[in-house]
């Protein structure tokens, strides 16, 4: 049996066995759709456990999924006790969330598995994974596969020298363009993990610091916005740049800032369960921070 | 049918984008996307379905309406309506069937939308068969086709050796009036692929299956962003604001702006006080299906899609609106 057979076989087992002895109420991992593309599926009764599937079209975070199970279902009970699939990125959020009292670790039955890489949209391996060092899940009840015989890649931080060369003017033109292009479905802040936020400091329907307008101005103030909300917190899973359906390349500004939090505190968001630095420490006198 | 070639074509959209507002299919960053051009350098002539329909140059996603100007207690309002005459060219026929869908709420019911109305007033439609069925259209089962002239002004259809053009409206007459034709060669090209058909359900059956453990199956994995609703050629739904542009001496200039909304976020059925009727991603997402084949249809009479397909090719989820209408058509 391959390892990704095995993977699948045992995860199926897993799940019928947790629901079955109702040790949670609601599985989160994937399933094939008829289209045959892989999509987040939500299981709820032992029988519907033969639909889950792993493989390298898994490349969804499924934390996101996590915010909406925070309240109970019926008022008064519980809110409900989650199993959950998660990758070694995927894991990082997790120490986030748990980090930031978004989620009790008590409530989530962490399915962690030891990840080959996923694929993108190209079919080619996932930037994510290209530069992954942990192949295994840092947080987890249960850990599925071997880990992978892959030498971990050091990330060298290439993927943003195409904007380290740019003159600031340059640089400017380049953002203005692809923000242009942005419709501002939002997909990107609803997909993090991360954005969480019950009103988003740049929600359109408040208007609080930007207006309605689906304009250059507004998009700007979003993301730039955005990507300062998430610093020290964004653990680079390149969410919000696979879901972007007009290829805005996201990830560049999350991962400037995440250079940039590890140079000057060494932190790495979802190494540990720790909330960012960025606004709880200060440095010593005369130091940058 | 009348016929022209590639030469001609061009040198008739170089003329027209000097005398009108054009817009037609572009290379925008390796996205095909309907973009206003000044040359027909431009202009994509083989293209796949552009990613955003059209209907931005018709009710577009951000739109002023008002300029206010307050100086003490005098307020001056100006209506803004441009007036240029403007032509979408390169359109896709479920573009059109779109902007019908559109119309059967912003046109044909009273009052009318005097800037959708103005914008259809000033704009011709020049459409471009599809050669085939791209990757989940399914416009032939909702009254459309890749050939379909009906809602346009004038069908272009490619063939091996130039265009063929087949004017619709006397406004399509009008617009082909400066491009000069020749003798035809070939025949347009047919369709190399269709899909399959996809079950299209009477609107009661919809209305009667809004209770039911189908939306939850189908929207839980719903992100509740806005693209489906954003890519689509019939979605209409808005917001006004006044925006505050700026105050200086004593005058305070205010736009009256629009801008596209989304049933699928959050906020949007959020009322006064903070209650949400539609607290969750897949009573929203039920809402939006329930619109498409029940309420709109019954309301203002088309249904609320044509089967472009580009929902299901952006949502990043994999929420597929055929799979929901076999469904459907299967309880
Ligand atoms: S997902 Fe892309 S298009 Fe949508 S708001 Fe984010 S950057 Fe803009
Ligand atoms: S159906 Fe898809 S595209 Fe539409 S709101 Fe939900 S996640 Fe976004
Ligand atoms: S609902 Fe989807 S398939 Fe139907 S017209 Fe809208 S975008 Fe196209």
């Amino acid at each position: 049996m391959s390892v990704r057979r095995a993977i699948i076989h045992q995860l199926r087992e897993e799940a019928r066995r947790l629901l079955s002895e109702r040790r949670v109420d609601c599985i989160i991992g994937y399933e094939t759709g008829p289209r045959g593309r892989v999509r987040p599926a939500f299981l709820y009764e032992p029988a519907e456990a033969d639909r889950l599937v792993w493989g390298p079209e898994c490349v969804h975070n499924l934390t996101t999924y996590l915010h909406n199970k925070k309240k109970p279902r019926k008022r008064g009970e519980e809110p409900p006790r989650i199993g959950i699939v998660v990758k070694p990125c995927d894991s990082r959020t997790l120490n986030v969330l748990f980090a930031e009292r978004q989620i009790e670790r008590g409530r989530v039955y962490v399915i962690g598995i030891a990840c080959e890489g996923v694929m993108g949209r190209d079919g080619q391996p996932a930037a994510k994974c290209r530069r992954c060092t942990d192949r295994v899940p840092l947080v987890y009840d249960l850990l599925l596969g071997e880990p992978p015989a892959v030498e971990p890649a050091p990330d060298d931080w290439s993927d943003l020298e195409r904007v380290a060369a740019m003159a600031p003017a340059e640089r400017l033109t380049f953002w203005l363009r692809e923000f242009d292009r942005c419709i501002r479905c939002y997909a990107c802040r609803q997909v993090c993990p991360g954005c969480y936020c019950p009103t988003c400091a740049f929600e359109r329907d408040d208007g609080l610091w930007v207006d309605m307008g689906i304009e250059i101005p507004q998009k700007f103030v979003f993301h730039l916005g955005r990507a300062f909300h998430l610093a020290g917190r964004c653990v680079e899973c390149d969410e919000c740049e696979r879901v972007c359906p007009m290829g805005l390349p996201l990830s560049l500004l999350n991962r400037c800032l995440v250079r940039e939090i590890e140079a000057l505190y060494g932190h790495r968001a979802g190494r540990a369960e720790a909330l960012t630095p960025l606004l709880f420490e200060l440095g010593p006198e005369g130091s940058p921070i | 049918m009348r016929f022209t070639t590639l030469d001609r074509l061009k040198a008739w959209l170089d003329r027209l984008a000097q005398e009108v507002d054009l817009v037609a299919p572009c290379d925008v960053d390796g996205h095909v996307l309907y973009r206003p051009v000044s040359s027909s350098e431009e202009v994509l002539l083989d293209y796949e379905r552009p990613e955003l329909p059209a209907k931005d140059y018709l009710f577009p996603a951000t739109e002023v309406l008002l300029r206010i100007e307050q100086r003490g207690k005098d307020v001056a309002l100006e209506e803004v309506l441009p007036d240029r005459r403007q032509v979408l060219f390169g359109i896709r026929p479920c573009d059109a069937h779109g902007l019908a869908a559109i119309d059967a709420l912003f046109l044909h019911q009273a009052p009318p939308d005097r800037y959708y109305q103005h914008h259809r007033e000033r704009t011709t439609l020049v459409g471009m068969a599809c050669i085939r069925m791209w990757e989940g259209c399914f416009c032939t089962s909702m009254g459309g086709g890749p050939t379909d002239a009906t809602y346009l002004d004038v069908l272009i259809r490619p063939g091996p050796e130039g265009f063929f053009l087949q004017p619709v409206t006397p406004r399509g007459v009008a617009v082909l009036e400066g491009l000069e034709v020749t003798e035809p060669k070939g025949e347009p090209l047919p369709v190399e692929e269709y899909n399959p058909p996809v079950p299209v359900t009477p609107t009661a059956k919809w209305r009667a299956m809004f209770e039911g453990n189908i939306w939850m199956r189908h929207g839980e994995r719903c992100l509740s962003c806005r693209i489906c609703t954003y890519v689509c050629p019939t979605c209409r739904c808005f917001d006004v604001a006044d925006r505050v542009v700026d105050i200086r001496s004593g005058v305070t200039r205010i736009e009256r702006i629009r801008a596209w909304d989304a049933c699928t976020s959050p906020n949007y059925r959020r009322v006064a006080g903070g209650h949400n009727p539609r607290p969750t991603n897949w009573e929203r997402l039920r809402n939006r299906f329930l619109c498409k084949f029940c309420y709109y249809p019954e309301d203002f009479g088309p249904l609320g899609c044509v089967g472009c397909g580009r929902c299901i090719v952006s949502c990043p989820v994999d929420i597929d609106i055929t799979e929901v209408m076999r469904d459907v058509a299967q309880k």
